[in-house]
């Protein structure tokens, strides 16, 4: 149906290479979390999977699709919705414009009828449903994160790649959104790719996990292994770090 | 009084012509950064091509009609052609690539129309008398029109979803690509919006003060410093700033030195780019870091 | 300077800036050819091209002035006829009004136009470029509109009846002898534009150029360094001006009209703006095809009049930009790299000088012990209520701490905490919202990076930001702005400040061996690897011989025995007294190095102290790995399961 295949992925900028060669996958209804530290390249896959980079050599496919080298603006129709960084809402339009233009890769026949995917989007986040004509950047963090991710959804995608949503907001709210993004997996069997600095709360929520640590994927399994694993902490954290203290660093 | 009153109506309406050149320029920058030199050339051709449809037998408002499209589908070549293949595009590189064109096209509607300044036929004829001040019927068309062109601005980028993406384009260009939108064909659209406004405000303007080749040059800077008074970003500070800039210039045309006229534009850009750079009628421009 | 070593900007590439050239040989071949061209030309060709070529000269002189200001200022002008006007009024007027001799008269008009551009570049060089660009328009047409308006300057009809110049008894009238006039001047113009771009200002402005904020932070004050071109690019115009008054015999006002800004501006443009030979090339060739399409439009289009060679020049224009943005310069070195045998030796560097290192003085070893360092424990940098809002998000909240000389402060937390907005506000990148920043006793909170340099501070950047168009060498050379003195003036004229380029020099090269970069000194900083970039930003920020060192993760891509070495950098550093300021995310490798760590988390100061109470502290293990209250979200989810499977 809609598993995300990656296979020996390469992809950087200008001069700079910054994926050397990376695979993983994402099952159809599967929440996978990806964790690293800064510059390990994150952002750089999932622009690459979402097609605001041109990967210089390797294979993405999404069920039976071949996506890699696609601009990002057909990936959108073709099932791709990629939360960015930073959610990036447009900021002088409502919550409901920022709904209706997720839609937009759809066409004016998918976009005839949006009440359905709008009732979904505030099933899952009853925050934005008093706020649907404020204009998006006076919305608290959260909120605009929660409107991100509602965009993206908005237009039907079979995978939903985010990029640090938890960035800059309170627990709380945090675990509002992870909850939505389980429903999501569970009820809509969407495919979820997660990358994260909060490495806790997403190894909660996701299936498998793995870790990338300068362009490459340096580990993966499941979240329980991963946690305790003194590895983790190196690769993550730099050696001897560790999350005991009561444990003094290797 | 009277006076007053005479230079300010007269003001207004040339105003509402700069205030249509100018939403051309807050258009395409606002979408694509680009500062497009060539607004003024797109008036400038209206006007002339209306002015030669007119005197080869059509009636004026299907030659005003054909000048319109004519200069929406330059408008669009241009982008196709000069713009779309640039890949790294400054604003600075912009200005003189659309210089370079600006240019060209002058030099063009030279050599096609000659050096004469013609006018084209008013909208209506005759003069108007309201409380001792005489205005020009065609001026009440003048006001009429802008206003209409002004409500449909409005309406596009406030109601439709495609003016609503060209907005999403100029505010995050990444999110927009990622929903979908395609960079290209929003600057193809804002090159089309800017054509057919900057046209219009040609033809409008013809009847009183005259097209010839070189008109391109003063029509567009004076757009651009209405534009500027709105920091570029906002349709609604580039209308205000055209109306002030017009009132401006017939009053110190008509109080101190006619000759000063055209430098009555370019010192306002000055002053308003040294004290406050985000225009006088802008947004406050947000630090993006 | 660096050459350009051969790379092409791509199609559509911004209009391609001054790197320098190619090497002193190649200055030689090209003065020696126009010297030939000037001296047989009157023989070979007819009056009437000669004719043009004198009118090419004048206007390649003003040319050379607006390629410094666009290709080494990087400001573009579209007004630029109004210098090269008010000089030439203010010639005829001296001339025909005041009987002043030309000489004198030209030396006042080029006065007068300077002063013009201190005036106009003093408001506008603040403006960000294309606002500046479209504010030199309105320039050109103010001046225009003036010489209309004005009586005195002749309205319309302008100065008329400007003699010739007469030198030693003998009157420069024909086009043959107008050549011969001007052919000095346009061969000494050359040469000391030359020497700009290849001495410490055009170093300075090209690294403006490549990194504004770096450069910068290296103490470069890029405001007046660009009224300065400015003002030179004016008195350019002045001298061409002057010229144009006596060959014309009559000054009106289409000496500031648009047209002729375009041409100056096409001239620069299609020459190239890679070099001041371009405005040269430029201008000969503008002015054939001037003359060639004033000759073959009226062909085709008969009865066409006035201007109509605007027509080729716009075109001409476009075309450049889009297909050609590095002008005939960037033809020609395609050519002649093409041509260029493998193996030929790399061109030589800034200031390269043939004498050996070894033998050129230096200022002593700038970096391990200058005798006037603050002693240990000095304060250099207190913060006190940092705060940061865009909007309304707080970035950086109520910060305060200091740094001694002789210590490693580490600033870590996790991403998004604030490090890099915090290094902003500190080294004026940033104006902070609230709070102040003293260095070394003196308040610089909202001022420019600049002066933070001068105030013996220097940053790294997160986002890399090599001066991509010069050598490694060259990158660090640019380090020693502060520390070289030599202005406009002694770089035009070259020898006053040999001896500080070669110290420079020298100076660069024993840093760039220190950090370890030795063997890469003279290859372009772009081709390095990531890792060695940052030392390359390391190297750099040392030349200027800092107290306090602020580097925004200067580990970042550096192999394992790399880090280890930067790390025994640092700690030698931080033993002669500097004070540093370390942002890193090898967490290990900090605690190890850094005498205190500060922590940040969403802005706040969390917690400061030594490595060993930071390694224990709670709060602090909470922020990098999640927060304890997950246990909330681990019981929504439980019910959520619950519920979902009922």
């Amino acid at each position: 149906m809609s598993e995300l295949v990656v296979s020996r992925l390469h992809a950087g900028y200008a001069r700079l290479e910054v994926l050397h060669g990376l695979d993983l996958t994402v099952g159809a209804g599967e929440l996978v979390a990806v964790i690293g530290a800064n510059g390990a390249g994150k952002t750089t896959l999932l622009r690459t999977l979402s097609g605001l980079i041109r990967p210089s050599a390797g294979e993405v496919r999404l069920g039976s699709g071949q996506m890699a080298g696609v601009p990002a603006e057909k990936l959108a129709a073709r099932g791709i919705a990629h939360v960015p960084e930073n959610r990036l809402v447009f900021p002088t339009l409502t919550v409901q414009d920022n709904l209706a233009l997720g839609a937009y890769a759809r066409g004016r026949s998918g976009r005839a009828d949006l009440t359905a995917d709008r009732t979904r989007v505030l099933e899952l986040f009853p925050r934005l449903r008093d706020r649907m004509h404020q204009v998006a950047g006076t919305l608290s963090g959260g909120e605009q994160q929660m409107l991100a991710i509602g965009r993206g959804l908005m237009a039907r995608p079979t995978l939903l790649l985010l990029d640090e949503p938890s960035l800059g907001l309170a627990p709380k709210i945090v675990t509002e959104i992870f909850v939505a993004l389980t429903r999501l997996r569970d009820d809509d069997n969407l495919s979820i790719l997660l990358v994260e600095q909060n490495a806790r709360a997403a190894f909660k929520v996701a299936n498998r996990a793995y870790v990338m640590d300068r362009g490459r994927i340096a580990m993966e399994g499941s979240p329980a292994n991963l946690l305790d694993d003194p590895r983790v902490h190196a690769a993550y954290l730099g050696g001897g770090y560790t999350a005991d203290p009561t444990k003094t660093p290797s | 009084m009277t006076d007053f009153l005479q230079l300010t109506f007269a003001g207004v309406s040339v105003g509402a012509v700069y205030a249509l050149i100018a939403i051309g320029f807050v258009a395409i920058f606002t979408v694509s950064q680009v500062i497009n030199l060539a607004q003024g050339e797109f008036a400038a051709m209206a006007g002339l091509f209306a002015i030669s449809a007119t005197a080869s037998g059509l009636p004026l408002v299907p030659a005003v009609i054909l000048a319109v499209v004519s200069v929406a589908v330059v408008a669009v070549v241009m982008e196709r052609v000069v713009i779309a293949p640039v890949r790294r595009m400054t604003t600075l590189t912009s200005i003189v690539l659309t210089l370079g064109v600006s240019t060209a096209l002058k030099a063009a509607l030279l050599l096609i129309y000659g050096p004469d300044a013609e006018g084209l036929t008013p909208f209506s004829e005759g003069l108007i008398d309201i409380g001792g001040v005489t205005i020009r019927a065609h001026e009440l068309w003048i006001l009429a029109v802008a206003a209409v062109v002004c409500a449909a601005v409005y309406w596009f980028y406030e109601r439709t979803l495609t003016g609503k993406s060209l907005r999403a384009c100029a505010e995050q260009p990444v999110a927009a690509r990622l929903v979908g939108i395609s960079l290209g064909r929003a600057s193809l659209l804002s090159f089309l919006i800017a054509g057919v406004t900057g046209a219009i405000a040609g033809v409008l303007a013809s009847p009183v003060t005259f097209t010839s080749w070189e008109s391109g040059l003063t029509l567009g800077l004076k757009g651009f410093v209405a534009a500027t008074l709105g920091g570029l970003v906002s349709m609604r500070g580039a209308i205000i700033g055209g109306v002030v800039l017009g009132v401006l210039e017939s009053l110190t045309a008509g109080y101190i030195d006619t000759g000063l006229r055209d430098a009555v534009a370019f010192l306002l850009l000055i002053v308003v780019l040294v004290v406050r750079p985000a225009g006088i009628f802008g947004a406050q421009v947000e630090a993006r870091v | 300077m660096e050459s350009s070593g051969g790379r092409l900007p791509a199609a559509g590439a911004p209009p391609r800036r001054i790197t320098g050239w190619r090497s002193r040989r190649g200055d030689l071949i090209g003065l020696l050819v126009l010297i030939a061209f000037l001296a047989l030309m009157p023989f070979v060709v007819s009056g009437f091209w000669v004719n043009v070529a004198v009118y090419a000269l004048i206007y390649s002189v003003a040319a050379i002035g607006l390629t410094l200001l666009m290709g080494l200022a990087g400001q573009v002008s579209l007004g630029h006829a109004g210098f090269f006007a008010i000089g030439a009024y203010t010639q005829a007027v001296l001339v025909t009004k005041y009987g002043t001799n030309s000489l004198v008269a030209s030396v006042v008009a080029v006065a007068v136009t300077m002063a013009a551009a201190v005036l106009v570049g003093l408001p506008l060089l603040r403006l960000r470029g294309h606002y500046f660009a479209l504010a030199t328009l309105g320039f050109g047409i103010i001046v225009s509109v003036v010489a209309t308006e004005s009586d005195f300057l002749g309205a319309t009809s302008g100065i008329f009846g400007i003699e010739k110049p007469t030198f030693n008894a003998r009157t420069y009238d024909s086009a043959t002898e107008y050549l011969l006039l001007l052919g000095p001047v346009v061969v000494i113009g050359l040469l000391l534009a030359r020497n700009v771009v290849q001495s410490r200002i055009g170093r300075a402005l090209g690294a403006v150029n490549d990194s504004e904020v770096a450069a910068e932070s290296l103490g470069v004050n890029a405001y007046r360094l660009r009224l300065q071109v400015l003002v030179l690019s004016a008195a350019y115009a002045a001298v061409a001006g002057t010229a144009f008054a006596h060959w014309l015999a009559v000054v009106n006002p289409n000496a500031a009209n648009f047209p002729l800004s375009i041409k100056f501006l096409l001239i620069s443009v299609l020459g190239g703006l890679g070099t001041v030979w371009g405005a040269v090339v430029g201008a000969l060739a503008v002015e054939g095809l001037d003359e060639g399409l004033g000759r073959l439009i009226p062909k085709v289009v008969p009865g066409a009049t006035g201007e109509v060679e605007l027509i080729g020049f716009g075109i001409a224009l476009t075309a450049v930009v889009i297909f050609l943005p590095g002008g005939i310069h960037q033809a020609w070195s395609a050519l002649v790299s093409r041509l260029r045998r493998p193996g030929h030796p790399p061109a030589e560097s800034n200031g390269g000088q043939a004498a050996p290192v070894a033998d050129a003085p230096s200022t002593g070893e700038p970096l391990l012990s200058r005798s006037d360092r603050p002693e240990r424990g000095t304060v250099l940098l207190e913060t006190s209520g940092l705060t940061q809002r865009f909007g309304g998000v707080v970035a950086v909240d109520d910060v305060t701490f200091s740094v001694a000389a002789g210590e490693i402060l580490a600033l870590i937390g996790p991403n998004g905490a604030g490090k890099t907005t915090l290094f902003n506000m500190v080294s004026g990148v940033l104006t902070p919202t609230s709070g102040t920043v003293t260095v070394s006793g003196r308040r610089i909170e909202g001022r420019k990076p600049h002066v933070f340099a001068q105030a013996r501070a220097t940053r790294t950047f997160q986002n890399l930001q090599i001066f991509a168009s010069m050598t490694v060498l060259g990158n660090v050379m640019v380090g020693r702005h502060l520390r070289s003195r030599a202005g406009l003036m002694r770089s035009a004229l070259v020898v006053p400040a040999l001896g500080e380029e070669q110290a420079i020099e020298a100076d660069a090269r024993r840093l760039v061996e220190v950090v370890g970069l030795g063997e890469d000194a003279d290859r372009f900083a772009a081709d390095l690897p990531f890792g060695r970039q940052r030392l390359v930003e390391v190297a750099r920020a040392l030349a200027t011989e800092p107290d306090l060192l602020l580097l925004d993760e200067p580990m970042a891509g550096l192999s394992g025995p790399e880090r280890r070495e930067l790390a025994r950098l640092l700690a030698q550093l931080r033993d002669s007294g500097i004070g540093i300021v370390l942002v890193e995310h090898d967490v290990d490798a900090v605690l190890a190095l850094a005498d205190r760590v500060a922590v940040l988390d969403d802005g706040e100061l969390i917690a400061l102290g030594t490595p060993r109470e930071i390694r224990h502290d709670p709060a602090v293990i909470a922020a990098y790995l999640g927060v304890e209250e997950d246990d909330e979200l681990a019981v929504e989810l439980s019910s959520t399961e619950s519920a979902g499977e009922a």
